[in-house]
């Protein structure tokens, strides 16, 4: 700040903020900016002491036309559609519809049909997500990764049941890229929850898991 | 609008501090509201410079486009948003004006004249619009608006005359010396000293910004 004197700090800015700064003079005092912090100071001072006079004017609700205006010249509306987020919410979408629907779709429909339980097993490492719904009579169950989960060729996953006292369940080996649907006699009473873990090919040798567990999730009831 | 309307309202502000915030973070929705909230505000000032219509609208969109690119440069703590977007949307304005160097037809009498024209009788700055330099003293704002307002009318009118033409139309000084018939030494002279006063006269007030 040493080329300027305080109180041609604030003169300038002064003008600069009112407008009566022009020409070649405002360019060069923009440029001042952003390397003189005293500078900003005085501006955003005049910008505060000036705001009320901004109040003579009447709001003016803009045209729609506006926001599209600036999402397009920020580039989002064209990136809208591939977005990754959009992308992975149809995605996740589809597969709940799928799931729920695999699992509705083999319950006996003697009765109001209850809505599947959704469960979200996410990793434990990472933000991949695995799907699974659980049919109200809890003896259906499908589940599928959102992603694909990468895999070498000498293993698998496993599907877990973790029950509230004693060792998770097995409920057998499910697919790493698409949905596997599992019937069994019935998920134990007191499932809390759902885990995958990584094993050998085939599933654990010994009946418990063996590998690290990648995914888990909460079963709500 | 009311001057209350755009008075420093402190709950909004830490509103628009914080879309600011998480703008600046690439939070699109936050941008979002930050519009929906201030984008009428800010076209209101830019139709007050370039007339409403399309052209307002045009400017309005570049000025958002900037705030979404500059939000990392605001600091809360370093000013209020309001301030600093409506400063954004007049600047834009006055680029505008200032390179087509065209603009309406400027009519005196439509300027706001001394102070608090809309305002009722019993409004203290109305007193304050005798001829010639009130007291500053005198001027007891309720608010940051009246005191600007009830400043500006203790400034000789010159000066009032030449920062409300800058202000309020975006005259340049050459511009205001055209429509004062005044010559161009005089206005630099007008609206310096007049800032100079307007700010003595805040800081009196105890609104120093």
């Amino acid at each position: 700040m040493n080329i300027l004197t305080d109180e041609l700090a604030d003169r300038l800015a002064a003008e600069y903020v009112l407008g009566t700064l022009s020409g070649g003079a405002r360019r060069r005092f923009e440029a001042l900016l952003p390397a003189h912090p005293a500078l900003r100071r005085a501006v955003a001072g005049w910008e505060l002491r000036l705001l009320p006079m901004a109040s003579k004017s009447e709001p003016v609700p803009p045209a729609p036309r506006v926001w599209t205006g600036i999402e397009r010249q920020l580039g989002w509306r064209a990136a809208a559609q591939a977005s990754p987020w959009r992308l992975r919410f149809w995605q996740a979408f589809a597969t709940f519809a799928t799931v729920a629907a695999v699992v509705l779709g083999t319950v006996p429909r003697l009765e109001p049909v209850a809505a599947p339980m959704i469960v979200v097993l996410h990793a434990t490492q990472g933000s991949e997500t695995i799907v699974a719904g659980v049919s109200p009579d809890r003896r259906q169950l499908s589940i599928q990764p959102l992603q694909k989960v990468a895999l070498t060729s000498d293993r698998s996953l496993e599907l877990w049941a973790l029950k509230k006292d004693g060792p998770p369940a097995s409920l057998g080996v499910i697919a790493a890229d698409r949905l596997t649907a599992i019937h069994q006699k019935s998920l134990p009473r007191d499932t809390k929850g759902l885990a995958v873990s990584l094993e050998p090919l085939g599933g654990s040798p010994t009946g418990a898991p063996t590998g690290p567990v990648l995914f888990v999730g909460e079963l709500t009831l | 609008m009311t001057a209350a309307a755009l008075r420093r309202d402190d709950e909004l502000e830490t509103r628009l501090a914080d879309w600011l915030r998480r703008s600046a973070l690439g939070d699109r929705q936050a941008f979002r509201q930050l519009y929906e909230a201030t984008a009428p505000r800010l076209l209101g000032v830019v139709a007050q410079l370039v007339g409403r219509g399309a052209l307002a609208e045009d400017l309005l969109q570049d000025v958002y486009v900037r705030i979404w690119k500059a939000a990392g440069q605001y600091r809360a703590g370093a000013g209020s948003p309001m301030a600093w977007m409506a400063a954004a949307a007049r600047y834009r304005a006055i680029d505008h004006l200032r390179s087509r160097g065209a603009r309406p037809e400027v009519a005196i009498a439509d300027l706001p004249s001394r102070a608090g024209v809309d305002d009722a009788d019993d409004d203290p700055t109305q007193r304050m619009a005798d001829p010639g330099p009130g007291p500053a003293q005198r001027v007891q704002a309720r608010s940051e608006a009246e005191a600007v307002q009830g400043c500006l009318g203790t400034l000789q009118s010159s000066q009032q005359q030449s920062i409300s033409l800058a202000y309020y139309q975006g005259l340049s000084h050459g511009e205001i010396a055209e429509h004062l018939g005044a010559p161009l030494g005089s206005v630099k002279t007008w609206v310096r000293r007049g800032l100079i006063a307007l700010k003595a006269c805040l800081e009196r007030c105890g609104w120093a910004a």
